[in-house]
């Protein structure tokens, strides 16, 4: 029966999908692919690439001739993606190269290649079974047991990126182990103790007959388990916890004490420290939906970095969770709720780089003003402007064009706002200083792009194109130099921009520079952590003619806005596959960009708005289905 | 734990294939009769500093000067110089196709002489690297299979050509996919060494029930395992693997104990000769001085090698990028000045930052030739080695990368030389240190292709 309903399910959200944003189905659109790549993309791959990447020895192992035969394989999708984000700066093919493709072949190169993605088959990607993070594992145990999350501090600090989540060391495993005896001694009191509310809510009332034990146990054993696996258990489950119960029953330990073993088995086990699916797949299935539960503690964690709570619990327990109208109303209740502070956290502090911000090194003597309380007032001004845009639903453009900002007193003092503002209390305040507010005016992300004693115009250049407008920049070649200090003898009384522009006027670093730095030049007015200034330390004239990679020049932070103003679609597209790479915890690729297509008609229709970005995601086939592989 | 228990924790052990390794039987020498003193066992460290370093003021230009008037860098090696060994001419991996990665490779190469897997860069995928191959082989006779250590978080943000973040800031893969966090806090790794938590250090943190209580948490896992897919069924060994490690140190505690109530009514456990120096005290430094820092970790690698708690360790001194020292008069961060060109300012302080992370690896391993062991000193028996995963950061050279190596590995390494005509590789190097600390293996490491025979006794 449950097999027949996954079957259904997943064939009614199939054709459903079949149907393109133009109208095309999908095959039209794979058949059309096709062609291009024989027709367009073949010829002109042979003509200007093939000569150093095919053959035996193809150059920097990107052999574009084998990815021609198999074009949506992972790596050679990965392959035309660096193709076009180096021939889109006229980095490839190089200077010397025999021949050059005219500008507008190389639009077209792009095009053409955007194609790419119909060839993928239909697959949402595995969700293989992840450890919590050590945010998520900490709130957890509040949640569950009213501990302090900062019990997980002893755990090592994470990478985040697909792949990491997924390990446990032995060293982590000892910490588990660990941080499961503090919790069960903070729960359980200790014998002849009274016991705390925890412990009774846990274990229910203490005196039992000695006859009633078993039975006892196994209804604790069935509540600890539901709400630490965050799913039913299976008998086999209660099996293994009984079996811990007898054990310390045999040990000579008491109810409440075996209880408390059972307790810390549970805090141990792979159910808890990992995301588990609840239902076994069978062996002919390739593709599944994520069963409900799966689905809650995949939602919960996302917006909340937390288990689910009653509500979703009650909404999977009765496999309802999955229409996509009570999946849509619980996302909307999720984001209002406090919890969904940590969907900045997580994801909106990594979007704009300000991660690090609370540990970044500034020269103490040039930026005194870099304290403790200054670096989190800065991290809590995007903080603050991302709720309000999610949760009034804003349009996401008002990220860039925004006339009010969130700040406290040292940061008032630090933009140097006249009003009255007083104490550590940061509050929104309007501005009627074009050049402050939303991201490009705030001193979070400038400073974040900033190294220790001054700016970086090539950095903020990247930041702009790469956060704010989603696009690839290809890496830096190795062996370059770092600018020169402007103490050195061979540009001393040189400015930045002089000695930035000498620095790249080697041609191979010219191409993309040329792109960059003029966008981080417009921006120079904000010093390293993001003060107004109208001169640099030298007491040299700022010269903040900046120009974006369009041809579109502007001379100040406030007529860059401007110009962005009119880029939504693509700061909306950017947040869009940046949140949907969050959500799955991988990197998009293939078909995922078929989905984002088909996603952004919808959030377009919607006027960008932020929740539609973030409910269109959530919904998506992507984040609500997996691919298994067969088990062998 | 009894003889019958034991053999049946193998049992349980051995049904692990799914990590790829192989594990090897503990032997439960600890209370071999003491009929026989065993012979000290050879144990590994690898210490860590990115970035390479100022050739012409780190290698000696001759054999002779390397005894009698080492280069500024490596000086305060001078008074155990006799017991080291430096050789010229080890390159490390080539990073093709990895081009615009120097220094998110550096690292993560180092220890495992091979390149990550260019089609699945995003996530981790690289090669299990010498130190854990050393602790599939010898772990289990320790308290602890391995050590990481670390002087700073492992969090650096930073995605070139692609490539998973971890690859920034880990040396350690216990497995192609898993890569291992490094501990950062001496207090903790204090902890971990002897088990205990808690101000006063008293309170036991390892309880003999939980061992038999993991037991039962592990087969719930096996019953698990058989639900889920194979992609999910690989991370669960990855559990598995780990806890039962966790079950391993709670057994090895035990027997820790029951030593040392031997040892209060006279009997002195095989291992330990008469002579043997008392276990070094530690201290934990209050303060933020990176050199105390770094000397407290060096401090717990020695002590942890003393008591044979472990026998491979790894510490990464200070990872690529993001490093300063403001103890050198200087607030820049490493990686900015190691694009030196010509500029002498910049030469100055890579040379200082270089000197910096020698001195804390000579305070280790000089401290350890004042420890008598067995028939000579504990540097005697084992095999340290510093070194960087770039030549030069500058030009991101890496045909001659900087190693020393301190110690005779219980007389398998011939010290006290420079040999400069070395043709081998990174591989070869670890391949060669594992054969030299007694470890078997299969296969060579990474790119290896021979072993270095020039370097051994």
């Amino acid at each position: 029966m449950r097999l027949l309903r996954v079957a259904a399910l997943t064939c009614a959200l199939y054709c459903s999908l079949v149907l393109g944003g133009k109208g095309e189905s999908e095959e039209d659109l794979r058949l059309e692919a096709k062609k291009t790549f024989k027709e367009n993309v073949e010829p002109f791959v042979k003509q200007y690439c093939t000569r150093c990447h095919g053959g035996g020895r193809a150059k920097a192992n990107v052999n574009l001739e084998v990815d021609l035969k198999a074009p949506g394989r992972g790596v050679a999708f990965l392959h035309w993606k660096k193709a076009v984000a180096n021939v889109k700066v006229h980095d490839m093919p190089p200077e010397d190269a025999a021949k050059q493709p005219s500008k507008e072949e190389r639009l077209q190169f792009i095009e053409w290649i955007d194609q790419l993605k119909y060839l993928s088959p239909v697959n949402p990607g595995p969700f293989v079974i992840r450890r919590l993070s050590t945010t998520e594992y900490g709130n957890t145990l509040r949640d569950l047991y009213g501990v302090d999350p900062s019990i997980a501090a002893p755990l090592p600090e994470e990478v985040l990126g697909e792949g990491y989540l997924n390990s446990i060391s032995p060293m982590q495993s000892e910490l588990f182990l660990d941080l499961a005896n503090r919790v069960v001694e903070q729960v359980v009191a200790p014998e002849g103790k009274r016991a705390t509310d925890v412990q009774r809510r846990l274990f229910g009332k203490k005196t039992r007959k000695e006859e009633e034990y078993q039975y006892a146990a196994r209804e604790v054993a069935r509540n600890l388990a539901r709400d630490a696996y965050r799913r039913p258990p299976t008998k086999t489950e209660l099996d293994v916890l009984m079996d811990v119960f007898g054990l310390a029953q045999t040990e000579g330990l008491d109810y409440t004490a075996s209880l408390a073993m059972m307790l810390k088995a549970v805090l141990i086990s792979p159910q808890f420290l990992f995301i588990t699916p609840s239902t076994e797949i069978s062996a002919e299935q390739e593709i599944v939906p994520l069963d409900d539960h799966q689905l809650a503690s995949r939602l919960s964690y996302l917006l909340w970095a937390s288990p689910p709570d009653t509500k979703l619990s009650t909404l999977a327990d009765q496999g309802k969770l999955h229409h996509p109208k009570i999946l849509r109303a619980q996302i909307k209740r999720l984001l209002k709720h406090p919890r969904a502070r940590a969907l900045f956290d997580g994801f909106g502090a990594q979007w704009l780089r300000v991660t690090d911000l609370r540990r970044q090194v500034f020269d103490p003597e040039l930026f005194p003003q870099m304290t403790v309380q200054m670096r989190e007032a800065m991290t809590d001004e995007p903080r603050l402007l991302f709720e309000n845009i999610v949760q009034k639903n804003h349009r996401v453009i008002r990220f860039i064009d925004c006339d009010y900002t969130y700040v406290n007193e040292p940061l008032a003092n630090l933009y140097g706002i006249k009003k009255h503002i007083r104490g550590p209390r940061m509050r929104r305040i309007q501005l009627d200083n074009p050049n402050r507010g939303g991201i490009l005016g705030m001193s979070a992300t400038l400073a974040a792009t900033s190294f220790p004693n001054r700016t970086s115009p090539v950095r903020r250049g990247v930041w702009v194109l790469e956060q704010v407008l989603g696009e690839r920049i290809p890496p830096p070649p190795p062996d370059i130099p770092e600018l020169k200090d402007k103490e050195h003898p061979d540009v001393k009384g040189l400015t930045l921009r002089q000695r930035t522009e000498a620095h790249t006027s080697d041609p191979t670093c010219a191409t993309c520079h040329r792109v960059l730095d003029p966008i981080g030049f417009g921006l120079e007015n904000f010093d390293a952590i993001g003060r107004w200034r109208e001169e640099n330390h030298e007491g040299t004239p700022i010269d903040s003619a900046g120009e974006l990679p369009s041809g579109e020049t502007f001379s100040s932070p406030a007529e860059l806005k401007n110009l962005l103003k009119t880029r939504e679609p693509e700061l909306a597209r950017n947040l869009t596959e940046r949140f949907m790479a969050y959500a799955l915890g991988r990197h998009l690729e293939g078909y995922d960009e078929v989905v984002i297509d088909q996603l952004m008609a919808r959030i377009a229709e919607d006027d960008y708005r932020a929740q539609t970005i973030l409910t269109e995601v959530i919904t998506s086939y992507l984040f609500t289905h997996r691919a298994v592989e067969k088990i062998l | 734990m009894n003889t019958t228990e034991a053999l049946h924790a193998l049992d349980r052990r051995s049904f692990l294939r799914g990590v790829g390794v192989t594990l090897a039987l503990p032997l439960m020498d600890s209370f071999a009769s003491a009929a026989t003193l065993a012979k000290p066992p050879v144990r590994l460290a690898f210490m860590y500093m990115p970035h390479g370093v100022i050739m012409d003021q780190f290698w000696p230009s001759n054999q002779e000067t390397f005894l009698n008037a080492p280069p500024p860098i490596i000086q305060s090696l001078q008074p155990v110089i006799d017991q080291c060994l430096m050789m010229k001419g080890i390159s490390g991996v080539p990073i093709a196709p990895f081009n615009g990665a120097p220094h998110a490779l550096e690292l993560s190469t180092w220890l495992t002489g091979r390149l990550p897997d260019a089609d699945s860069r995003d996530r981790i995928n690289i090669s299990i690297s010498a130190d854990q191959i050393m602790a599939n082989y010898v772990g289990a006779q320790t308290l602890l299979p391995s050590l990481e250590l670390a002087t700073m978080p492992q969090t650096w943000k930073e995605n070139q050509e692609g490539l998973h973040e971890g690859y920034y800031n880990h040396c350690s893969f216990r497995s192609p996919t898993q890569p291992v966090p490094a501990e950062t806090d001496p207090r903790n790794v204090l902890n971990r060494l002897f088990g205990k938590r808690g101000k006063d250090a008293k309170t036991s943190q390892t309880n003999p029930l939980d061992r038999k209580m993991l037991d039962r948490v592990l087969e719930g896992a096996r019953d698990l395992r058989r639900t889920l897919a194979r992609g999910d069924q690989e991370k669960l060994d990855e559990y598995l693997d780990s806890v039962r490690s966790v079950e391993r140190r709670i057994a090895a505690i035990e027997s820790r104990q029951q030593e040392a109530a031997l040892e209060k009514n006279g009997v002195r456990p095989s291992r330990r000769h008469a002579t043997d120096s008392a276990p070094i005290e530690v201290k934990i430094p209050e303060g933020d001085k990176r050199s105390d820092y770094m000397k407290v970790m060096c401090d717990l690698t020695v002590l942890a090698f003393q008591t044979d708690t472990t026998r491979v360790s790894t510490y990464v001194g200070s990872r690529p990028n993001g490093a300063s020292y403001p103890e050198l008069g200087f607030s820049n961060q490493h990686h900015s000045q190691t694009h030196y060109g010509s500029d002498q300012e910049k030469i100055r302080k890579v040379a200082a930052i270089n000197q910096f992370n020698v001195d804390q690896y000579a305070y280790m391993v000089r401290k350890m030739s004042t420890l008598k062991e067995g028939e000579g000193t504990l540097l005697d028996n084992c095999i340290m080695m510093w070194g960087s995963g770039l030549e030069d950061g500058d030009k991101h050279k890496r045909e001659n990368l900087p190693f020393i190596i301190a110690g005779k590995g219980g007389g398998s390494i011939k010290t006290g030389h420079f040999l400069t005509d070395i043709h081998g590789n990174q591989g070869d190097l670890l391949t060669t240190l594992l054969s030299c600390a007694g470890i078997p293996l299969d296969r060579s490491i990474g790119i290896a292709t021979k072993q270095i025979n020039e370097m051994k006794a």
